[in-house]
């Protein structure tokens, strides 16, 4: 009697054990199928090959020409009115502290939210796989976008409207 | 979306509890075999310890559900299982012993509860970072000044009649300096500003501070003579500047320095050679450094596939000691290989897996870099810890001296994992709160 109840509880932990693991295991595996994130910070990692549509017909200045600017429209947490100047060949836009744009307080805007490149003459823009995405005149980009004069950029709560440099 | 939500309205919280019934169940299984194969029948005695235990817990989980309703909902219940396991298994080998560790899950289930209501925002912790940098030097300093010492390794200090073993907490406020400091200076340290021999090196006044603190808690920690926590130490450092800087040189280098002091070690030190013999060739000195070895390995043989079954295994001699010296604590894997065979065995492995998947799912899903670098730490710690000792009672590494987390009898270790569990659900809450699905 003492042994079958032992074998039944022996036989039941380890049973239990198993489906608890299992309960848990499978939402690995549904993560695994999703969208990896990186875990290692490194600056400029994961979008240096990211095909530019256009890349071949960018016409690309021999001089150095003055910075274009993204002019804030409107925005929970920046001022209307306010440029972000596209000074750098990369400048990030999103929640982190180093951000170029940085939108601190807007919970619709990832870390690292998008990128803006800057080509000599030639801007576009690329979401850098924000949870809410990066839209250019309302549409949501899939891919590397060319940003042209006048053209809207949103994230999150923020719209900018594209001035290039002259 | 977040909106104003009922207590009820909860489905991650509800998943947390619905894991935690289920260790629950577990540890009353557990509990209620290893009574009846000692007195061949059914008491009340194990259902009134696995209340109590699904009380703390429950405890636990209701804290959580008001102050992080978003925060992970796996790494609670799993703590729990290995809690469990640790439970029964020390139970087998001493009652005595099960009560203490008991009350031990007590206090770290306490401490848990205070580290999730102090550092709800672990944004807090970061301003911290000098302190904890300076606090895990001084409870270095503090064991090898007045420890105690004990098998070989001076680790212990006793205040009244506690013991204490302050590497273990030293461990968590080292990752908490490192993440603080990394974030800090990790754009520093990833762009070399000079080059030697073709290779990037960056400036020593930003590297300094940095070395010098694994510099200190290595040395502190060789004249410990506890080499487990020491390479432990080591990994977690190495780890976290790679996460931090991407940048594989800092890894390379700090490989070739332990190669380095471990060859120096092995020559040095008695301690490290008699490890190193048992590891090699346990049977030849089977009656003296390999005897704990060589009785692991036999104990874990023993087990079989399916194990012998609770209070079956053969643990304790003639005596009522332990046939492994030290099972309830470095051993207490055998232990469970022996009573639970390869499948539980296995089961504990996976269990380990699946917390340090956890951590760094949550280190992943961060948005700041000094959580995903705290994040990634103590899963990194876990993880490393249990390869360490795991890998030690196999004979897959040489033998180190390091407990298994949650599962290990002892105060400090099992409080100060249950810290660690602590910090990782005030990450997570944070990440979660702010990408709702």
């Amino acid at each position: 009697m003492v042994d079958q109840a032992l074998l039944v509880l022996r036989i039941g932990v380890l049973v239990l054990l198993y489906v608890f693991v299992w309960r848990i295991a499978r939402t690995a595996i549904r993560d695994v199928r999703g969208a990896q994130e990186s875990m290692i910070i490194r600056p400029g990692q994961g979008f240096e090959h990211l095909p530019l549509a256009d890349e071949q017909r960018a016409p690309v200045a021999t001089e150095p020409v003055p910075p274009g600017r993204l002019l804030v429209v409107e925005s929970d947490v920046l001022p209307a009115g306010a440029a972000v100047l596209l000074e750098e060949h990369e400048v990030l836009i999103g929640r982190d502290p180093h951000a170029a744009a940085m939108l601190e307080g807007d919970g619709f805007v990832s870390a690292r939210h998008a990128l803006v490149r800057v080509r000599g003459t030639s801007t576009s823009v690329v979401d850098l796989g924000s949870t809410n995405g990066t839209f250019v005149n309302g549409e949501r980009i899939a891919i590397e976008t060319r940003l042209s004069p006048g053209d809207e950029v949103a994230v999150g709560s923020t719209r900018m409207i594209f001035e290039p440099g002259s | 979306m977040i909106t104003e939500r009922g207590m009820l309205d909860l489905p991650t919280r509800n998943r947390e509890l619905g894991l935690i019934g289920l260790a629950v169940v577990i540890t009353t299984a557990g509990f209620a075999a290893v009574q009846l194969a000692r007195a061949q029948e059914f008491s009340s005695s194990p259902i009134i310890a696995a209340l109590l235990f699904a009380f703390a817990y429950f405890a636990a989980h209701i804290v959580v559900r008001v102050v992080l309703p978003d925060a992970d909902p796996y790494v609670l219940p799993i703590t729990a299982v290995l809690t469990a396991i640790g439970l029964i298994e020390i139970y087998r080998i001493s009652p005595q012993l099960a009560r203490d560790q008991g009350i031990w899950m007590l206090l770290g289930l306490a401490l848990f509860v205070g580290v999730v209501i102090a550092f709800r925002d672990i944004r807090r912790l970061e301003e911290l970072k000098y302190t904890c940098g300076a606090v895990a030097v001084g409870l270095l300093l503090l064991t090898i000044t007045l420890g105690a010492s004990v098998n070989g390794a001076r680790l212990w200090i006793r205040v009244g009649g506690l013991q204490i073993q302050p590497g273990e907490f030293a461990k968590i406020l080292l990752v908490i300096f490192l993440a603080g400091y990394l974030r800090e200076r990790r754009e520093v340290l990833a762009a070399p500003t000079r080059r030697f021999l073709g290779i990037g090196i960056p400036a020593l006044r930003h590297a300094l501070p940095l070395l010098l603190l694994c510099g200190i808690s290595l040395v502190l920690l060789v004249a410990m003579n506890d080499l487990g926590t020491s390479l432990l130490f080591f990994v977690i450092a190495l780890a976290m500047i790679y996460i931090a800087t991407g940048r594989l040189l800092y890894v390379g280098a700090g490989l070739g320095v332990f190669a380095l002091g471990a060859l120096g070690a092995v020559q040095l030190t008695s301690h490290v050679q008699s490890r190193i013999e048992g590891w090699l060739d346990p049977w030849a000195v089977e009656q003296t450094s390999g005897y704990q070895i060589a009785q692991s390995i036999y104990t874990i043989a023993d087990g079989g596939v399916l194990g012998a079954g609770f209070g079956r295994g053969l643990i304790l001699n003639d005596t009522g000691g332990t046939i492994i010296p030290y099972a309830q604590t470095d051993f207490i894997y055998s232990v469970i290989a022996n009573e639970m065979g390869l499948v539980g065995a296995i089961a504990v492995i996976l269990l380990y897996l699946l917390l340090s998947w956890r951590g760094f799912r949550i280190a992943t899903a961060a948005d700041d870099g000094f959580s995903k670098l705290l994040a990634a730490g103590l899963a990194t710690a876990v993880a490393f810890q249990v390869f360490v000792i795991v890998g030690g009672v196999i004979r897959l590494l040489p033998l180190t001296g390091l407990t298994l987390p949650f599962v290990s009898y002892g105060g400090s270790s099992v409080t100060a994992n249950f810290a660690i569990a602590g910090l990782l659900l005030c990450i997570s809450q944070r990440a979660n709160r702010e990408r709702p699905l």
